[in-house]
């Protein structure tokens, strides 16, 4: 008798212990702690601390009061979230300071990544800029070069709008094979975020650009100096020199105190901790434009300035992180964009495409903005191959892989944007997988 | 019409406000907004450089200069050779290999414009201490990696004047964006034939986090154009060789197999511990993954793998 109740108590606390951890790491942590204590008593005990919470018990949190307001004066998720991550692959870059993290898409809900998860690039590693002395210079072929400090740039008419932002690399391993095991990474160098700045026309039109201007050069403050030459088109059109995000001043992760963001292009050409800004008559060919960002083809040629990230989608549930748990009805959804405006339809295939259903949109659809879609689905539990298959206000029809490779081999690296394919397995897991 | 406030203000301030730099902005419909900018701050911060020579500052530098600059600063990450240690860009070689199944991007093989390669190195390089070079060294390293390329030969020495007329062998082989590139339709049903849905690569199944922490051997990929092998080969050149290459402090050198048979036999698990954890031995001490605690286990692994290899 004492020894069961001694039994009773070791689960409890167990299981108490286990509530601390996220999902997969709770059902571990279950998973051990109970065998550690043998087979006997497990399921009273363990359905014993869950009927305390749910109906007809009344949860402890339910019974007491809970912490003051301002316990967090800066609010964070939930304990219950602490799996919500950024995440890394060791083995891609040769240091973790030139490197890359990638968004947590699979737990992500609507079109706006939060903030804190944004995924990170860098070329030096991140800098710690003071606002206070950071300045933006834009000079040569201008009437008037300027120095502006963050103050001057929050004076100008400020412009909002909510656009994707992704990695031109982003999927870029895929290229050859299936090869990443989850969604994370096999899509996640991508965001989208409410961003806050003044339009660079605004900034350029204050210097008075000089005829014959065509291109802009961008330039970093960081160690890297990052810089990418951008043509005066897009700077006239919706470039945005953007010091908010989200509501609030950007992360240091994302340029702090600001940066350049050219909606629906490459992403490093959105150049963060922005410094200088140089007009003049003709690109500069730097090495972040040449050596990289550039698309080798199978002729030996490269194409240079491919900027747009062209239009593309993938599933996010089910994915390898969020497996199906039993047959029938379930809510298939995921996200499309395009560099080049709005999309107009995503289609769903569970035959490998053999056939497609129109899926229905579930956030605001914007220009170069993720675009949250999804589909209802009923699971004969059978496996399954599931494509997700965007289509742009262009027209344009995201590609198969075999049209993307006709068209330029397999050692491009970037702008992979093929229609991708999850091999849903009768036991619910969800692998990665490409299709003949 | 003017109401008095505004009459009040401008007869107060007279002519003077009128002359000021933010009326005269807001006359021309700007805002008036930010200081001007000098030429000697504009300069402090003018670093690119473009293909046609424009923003080189005066100076020179000698292939010969170069070597010495280029085994002192470059050598660690980038080999030698320019052939690349431990994952970083390789420099030179890969020439010709570019229509390969895996073709190698170098200066040489890849690279566009000279003017690149100076610029790079400038406002980049060294990676750890960016705008740390002297303007002749910047010119001189630049040489030496073209020589490295036998793009010149040893006795050059490389100037403001005749940078731009150094050419790269790959030069003309950039074209202009051709997308859209794929013409895929709208197909809603029998798109294809079911008989011809074939899985041809499947990832990994994924392994939640706290999962088995599998040591690869050798893995492959790319990235942002960063090739990357990762070898215990450069783990080892890279982490361990600080002390293994020749027996410091105890530690037992590579390819010493009579300091290494013993340990060897108590098998590569304990071998892996001992070098993930740390281990205190009668001849000394090894710190927990030699104190670059960055790595991560599996490239531990994989550098233990290639000194056991070395030292049977």
């Amino acid at each position: 008798m004492q020894k069961q109740q001694q039994l009773d108590q070791l689960v409890r606390s167990v299981a108490e212990s286990g509530e601390k951890l996220n999902g997969a790491e709770r059902r571990h942590f279950l998973k051990n702690g109970l065998a550690l204590l043998g087979g006997a008593g497990l399921v009273s005990a363990a359905s014993g601390v869950a009927a305390q919470a749910m109906p007809p018990g009344i949860p402890s949190w339910t019974k007491s009061l809970g912490s003051a307001v301002n316990t967090n004066p800066y609010g964070m998720p939930s304990p219950h979230e602490a799996g919500l991550q950024r995440r890394t692959v060791e083995w891609l870059t040769a240091d973790k300071i030139a490197s890359v993290s990638f968004t947590p898409l699979a737990d992500l809900k609507g079109i706006i990544t939060p903030s804190g998860v944004v995924f990170e690039r860098y070329h030096a590693g991140l800098p710690d800029v003071d606002p206070n002395q950071h300045r933006l210079m834009i000079h040569g072929m201008v009437d008037r070069p300027l120095i502006f400090s963050m103050e001057d740039l929050m004076r100008f008419p400020s412009v909002s709008m909510i656009r994707f932002l992704e990695c031109p690399a982003n999927g870029g391993m895929e290229w050859r094979a299936a090869q990443m095991d989850r969604l994370q990474f096999s899509h996640g160098m991508l965001s989208c975020c409410e961003w806050t700045g003044v339009l660079l026309s605004t900034l350029l039109q204050e210097c008075g650009v000089q005829k014959g201007a065509k291109w802009i050069l961008a330039e970093g403050s960081d160690g890297s100096h990052m810089s990418r030459s951008i043509p005066m088109e897009k700077a006239m059109d919706d470039a945005l020199i953007v010091y908010a995000q989200n509501g609030e001043a950007l992360r240091p992760e994302q340029g702090y105190p600001v940066r350049l963001i050219n909606p629906g292009w490459e992403g490093n050409t959105c150049v963060k901790w922005l410094r200088r800004l140089e007009i003049g008559d003709q690109p500069w060919y730097h090495r972040e434009e040449t050596s990289k960002y550039t698309d080798l083809l199978p002729s030996g040629k490269a194409r240079e300035f491919t900027f747009v990230q062209e239009a593309n989608s993938v599933l996010t549930n089910p994915c390898p992180e969020k497996p199906l748990t039993k047959p029938g009805k379930l809510w298939v959804e995921g996200l499309a964009w395009s560099g080049r405006g709005r999309i107009k339809h995503v289609d769903v295939s569970f035959d490998g495409g053999v056939s497609w259903r129109e899926a229905r949109f579930t956030s605001v659809v914007e220009p170069r903005a993720l675009t949250r879609f999804g589909v209802e689905w009923d699971w004969n539990g059978n496996p399954a191959l599931l494509q997700s298959r965007a289509v742009d206000e262009t027209g344009y029809v995201q590609p198969t892989y075999s049209q993307l490779r006709d068209a330029r081999g397999s050692s491009s690296i970037y702008h992979k944007n093929a229609i991708h394919t999850w091999k849903l397995n009768s036991d619910g897991s969800v692998v990665n997988a490409q299709l003949a | 019409m003017p109401n008095l406030h505004n009459y009040l203000i401008t007869f107060a301030l007279g002519a003077s406000i009128l002359a000021s730099p933010m009326v005269l902005a807001a006359q021309e419909g700007r805002f008036g907004y930010g200081s001007p900018a000098s030429a000697e701050q504009i300069a402090g911060w003018d670093i690119d450089v473009r293909p046609d020579g424009q923003g080189l500052p005066p100076g020179e530098g000698s292939v010969e200069d170069g070597e010495e600059l280029y085994e002192e600063k470059c050598a660690l990450c980038h080999g030698s050779f320019g052939e690349s240690v431990s994952g970083y860009p390789a420099l030179a070689g890969g020439g010709g290999s570019l229509t390969d199944p895996r073709p190698k991007k170098t200066v040489g093989s890849y690279w566009r414009y000279t003017s690149t390669l100076w610029d790079y190195i400038h406002r980049a390089m060294p990676f750890t201490q960016p705008e740390s070079l002297s303007d002749d060294e910047v010119y001189a390293i630049t040489a030496y990696v073209l020589h490295l390329n036998d793009i010149v030969d040893y006795e050059f020495v490389l100037t403001r004047d005749n940078l731009t007329e150094v050419r790269l062998p790959n030069e003309d082989n950039f074209i202009p964006d051709q997308r859209p590139d794929t013409r895929n339709k709208r197909c809603m049903k029998r798109c294809k034939d079911p008989a011809d849905v074939k899985v041809a690569s499947e990832a990994a199944a994924y392994v939640p986090e706290g999962g088995p922490d599998a040591l690869y051997s050798e893995v492959e990929a790319q990235e942002d154009g960063i090739v990357t092998t990762v070898t215990g080969n450069g783990v080892y050149e890279r982490h361990c060789a600080l002390c293994h290459a020749d027996g410091i402090g105890g530690a037992p050198a590579i390819g010493d197999t009579s300091a290494w048979s013993a340990r060897i036999e108590q098998g590569l698990d304990v071998l892996y511990r001992h070098a993930i954890e740390g281990y205190s031995g009668e001849d000394g001490i090894m710190p927990p993954k030699g104190g670059f605690v960055n790595l991560s286990d599996s490239e531990v692994g994989l550098a233990v793998d290639y000194i056991v290899e070395q030292s049977q």
